[in-house]
């Protein structure tokens, strides 16, 4: 973390990870209606899979490119 | 028939517990942490399936089924949560015990913090908290065979906990992780396999008609807040921190400590994401939230609609009523597995703290390895009778053992975890100032509930112990150099150095 924190791509990654994790709870008031998409997704999951996709883009592309350790 | 297979499955439980025993070196480090020397595929299934337990199986589904799916921002949480563990806390974790040789989480904040007094507060909240989590395996696995035989669920809590006995006592934490990929097989093979055989065989038109179900009869399910109104965004929001604080749970914190090197801290945080959060729970969300109350809201139901306790083995009944014995019989046989890979790790979790940070490291401060090897393995007996007292009072609905109870107690020691490996400035009496406060809180809420203000326990207990972590050791003397020199420095070379 404190590595992470050192350096320009860390501070972007955890800023990723911040702005996904505000944006699933800003979102919360939004999922009150019983829709559910492909026949079966409901909307709490549909955002919670959102959220895992983008933390997961932002985790690829952070590891596997910039990790601080070798 | 059904009796014998489950003994046959002790059986073959135990004859990995006696290799383990005949394989294993006689040294703590060996017993405590497999050595120091779990690779990245055990690791895998140890640390996944030390997380899904029979909560998994039975309760967060019972949840959903209850109160539609809301709920599922807790696993949001939790998956955020254990790969933050991953990503920031583990590396520095592994590095300091690894150079200094510390074998509990607990004994590196102790001496981080100088404090044999944190390591006292901190040891007896973890403990607290981590005996009704034990309980809660056993207490799952003897309510399915309430749901099969029609047993009182402490036969199930006995053979629980006897295999978690023999484990434990034989094999230490490397055979406990390593009955884990076996268990962690059987465990996904019972899961998914019960869903897919419920949906071919009750639902012709596949998930979409559970979907349509509820839709037409309760389409509450489908949303939140839910039938009963309790996941109103503030609450969801709540459950997700709630969540997030997985990267507490100290049997999931020990398990960093017993990583081969840091490369698994590389891979560990991707397959947390993919397999755990896309993949493995939505298992059980897809049972509890769609399927199990299709079933229960579908014409000529074999499982009426359960509500309360009862429906903390709803997934059992469905399989029992609509499949064959012998395949109910193999899901148990999964619950099992299931309670039994958790359990393992947090009993070995459970009795390393009471043997390393409260037996050795007050009372026997220069005892052998022998000797600690021997308080650990009384201390499996000791936290094993507990959580069967704990297990047959059965006081709150399954969910709750973990939620409820484990997890506000688990967060108590977080802020002090994060901040000793992570902050510098972090001091001795600012962290006793937050862990205490933050438990006595805790326990006054418990005590009188208003004292929490509506409060998930783990909310205002948290932010009570941060605030005066933070402030507390900002109005303190920093911490020595010394600390600094072996929690920080040498810490950062050790990482920075080509593995």
């Amino acid at each position: 973390m404190r590595e992470i924190m050192n350096h320009r791509p860390g501070k972007i990654f955890l800023l990723v990870l911040l702005l996904a994790t505000l944006s699933l709870l800003a979102t919360t008031p939004f999922l009150t209606i019983p829709v559910v998409l492909v026949g079966w997704i409901t909307l709490p999951f549909a955002a919670g899979i959102a959220f895992i996709l983008v933390w997961l883009m932002a985790y690829l592309i952070y590891f596997f490119r910039y990790w601080p350790f070798r | 028939m059904a009796v014998l297979i489950l003994v046959g499955f002790g059986l073959l439980v135990l004859l990995m517990a006696v290799y383990g025993y005949k394989i294993s070196a006689r040294t703590a480090e060996d017993y405590l942490l497999a050595g120091r020397g779990i690779g990245i595929t055990v690791m895998f299934f140890f640390a996944l399936f030390a997380i899904s337990s029979v909560w998994t199986f039975y309760a967060y589904p019972s949840y959903l089924y209850r109160h539609g799916p809301g709920f599922v921002y807790f696993i949001w949480g939790c998956v955020a949560g254990f790969s933050s563990l991953y990503m920031f806390l583990g590396p520095r974790l592994w590095a300091v015990c690894k150079l200094n040789r510390f074998l509990s989480p607990v004994e590196a904040l102790g001496e981080r913090y100088q404090s044999p007094g944190l390591r006292l507060i901190v040891s007896l909240v973890l403990l607290a908290s981590i005996v009704p989590y034990i309980a809660d395996q056993s207490l799952g696995v003897g309510l399915g065979f309430k749901a099969i035989f029609g047993f009182p669920p402490v036969v199930g809590i006995i053979y629980t906990s006897l295999i978690l006995m023999l484990i434990v006592l034989l094999g230490g934490m490397r055979m406990t992780a390593w009955v884990n990929v076996l268990l962690g097989l059987i465990y996904t093979a019972a899961f998914l396999g019960s869903l897919l055989w419920i949906i071919y065989k009750v639902f012709p038109g596949g998930i979409t008609d559970a979907a349509q179900i509820l839709k037409d009869r309760e389409p509450d399910l489908l949303c939140i807040p839910g039938p009963k109104g309790m996941f109103s965004p503030v609450i969801t929001s709540a459950i997700f921190i709630v969540g997030f604080l997985a990267f507490s749970w100290p049997h999931i914190v020990i398990s960093t400590m017993t990583a081969q090197d840091k490369s698994l801290f590389k891979w560990l945080p991707g397959l947390a994401l993919v397999v755990g959060g896309i993949l493995f729970y939505t298992i059980p969300f897809v049972w509890g939230s769609l399927v199990a109350p299709a079933v229960s809201h579908m014409s000529l139901a074999k499982v009426p609609l359960l509500k309360d306790k009862e429906a903390d083995y709803i997934i059992q009944l469905i399989v029992t009523r609509y499949l064959p014995s012998w395949f109910s019989v193999f899901v148990l046989m999964g619950v099992i597995a299931a309670g039994i890979s958790t359990a393992a790790v947090q009993l070995m979790t459970s009795s390393i703290i009471v043997a390393r940070d409260l037996i050795h490291g007050f009372f026997l401060p220069r005892g052998e390895d022998r000797i600690l090897i021997r308080l650990t393995k009384a201390s499996v007996v000791l936290m094993l009778v507990l959580s069967i007292g704990i297990a047959c009072w059965y006081p709150v609905e399954l969910p709750l053992y973990l939620v409820g109870i484990a997890i506000p107690g688990f967060a108590q020691w977080a802020p002090c975890l994060v901040a000793g490996i992570l902050w510098k400035r972090a001091t001795k009496a600012g962290a006793i100032a937050g862990t205490l406060s933050g438990s006595l809180y805790l326990i006054s809420g418990f005590l009188y509930p208003p004292l929490l203000l509506g409060l998930h326990p783990a909310i205002p207990t948290l932010f009570l112990n941060i605030i005066l972590m933070l402030a507390v050791s900002l109005l303190t003397p920093p911490p020595p150099d010394r600390t600094i020199r072996v929690f920080f420095d040498e810490v950062e070379d050790f990482l920075a150095k080509k593995g």
